[in-house]
């Protein structure tokens, strides 16, 4: 069955939404909600269904516009919230580091490279920050005790994954809107 | 010109609209076209993320209606918005007695 100009519609905002991490259930649930009572009143109105739901659309704001507006509300709050997670997740690896029993590097160093690009790829837009947020506590650690500043080439880790995730998530964004 | 001057002053108006009755967003939209006769023409798709972001501030609370045919998600002002509104209505009378006074209206 053929998609109609609000379904299409629907579709792109959910998956840029998602993409950037902001997608809300209910959020789109009230969109759709919205376009459907504006087209219903371009009928009412005399228009054809085809007029009435670009009618409705061209209202509403492009994918684009209304992304960008989505984006700018809720930004701090999810850029902060993947922040959190990273410095949480710094911490629990410097902690799981410097516990007596711990001796397996290659898997702390990949656990890193791994949480950076998540965070990245879910929508954090700094992955430089990201990197340092999951990195620095190990070498931090080190330094405090040993002052021993060889360490800080732990952050190569966080810094690969970080920007693995940044760069993967620029490209499902331009293959699903390659415009 | 007009959409960038208002969005420092949405807020206000969002809140001010939804003092009279708790309403829908589509509504909203409608009330803030028809108040201001159709200068406020924001794109409609705008001004959802800023009734969220008032939601998330504590200033509106939303709940899904299912009265009619299609389930809305009504707005209504919970009282630190109605003290808000309040606060932000004092500031921008101060604010535009005083740019009226010096532009001579």
């Amino acid at each position: 069955m053929k998609e109609n100009q609000i379904q299409i519609y629907l579709r792109k905002l959910k998956s840029q939404l998602w993409l950037r991490g902001i997608a809300d259930r209910d959020d789109l649930a009230e969109i759709e909600s919205h376009l459907m009572e504006a087209v219903e009143r371009g009928l009412g109105q005399g228009l054809n269904l085809e007029e009435a739901e670009s009618r409705a659309l061209e209202r509403f704001g492009s994918v684009k516009v209304v992304v960008s507006t989505f984006e700018k509300e809720r930004k701090d709050v999810m850029q902060n919230i993947l922040l959190a997670v990273a410095v949480l997740a710094g911490l629990f690896s410097a902690y799981v580091d410097a516990s007596p029993n711990w001796d397996d590097t290659g898997i702390l160093a990949g656990g890193l490279l791994l949480v950076s690009g998540l965070l990245t790829l879910l929508g954090h837009r700094k992955p430089w920050l990201i990197a340092l947020a999951v990195g620095i506590w190990i070498p931090l650690h080190d330094i405090y005790l040993s002052h021993d500043f060889s360490l800080l080439l732990v952050l190569l880790f966080p810094l690969v994954g970080a920007y693995g995730g940044w760069l993967a998530r620029m490209g499902i964004r331009k293959t699903l809107h390659p415009a | 010109m007009i959409g960038e001057a208002l969005k420092g002053h949405l807020d206000l108006l969002l809140l001010a609209i939804l003092a009279d009755e708790p309403a829908h967003g589509y509504a909203v939209i409608e009330s803030l076209r028809m108040k201001s006769q159709g200068t406020f023409d924001l794109p409609e798709g705008t001004i959802y993320p800023a009734l969220h972001r008032l939601e998330s501030q504590g200033l509106l609370h939303s709940s899904w209606s299912e009265d009619s045919a299609r389930r809305k998600r009504i707005y209504r002002l919970t009282p630190k918005g109605q003290q808000t509104l309040a606060k932000r209505q004092e500031e921008w009378k101060n604010f535009s007695n005083a740019i009226n006074a010096t532009v001579g209206i």
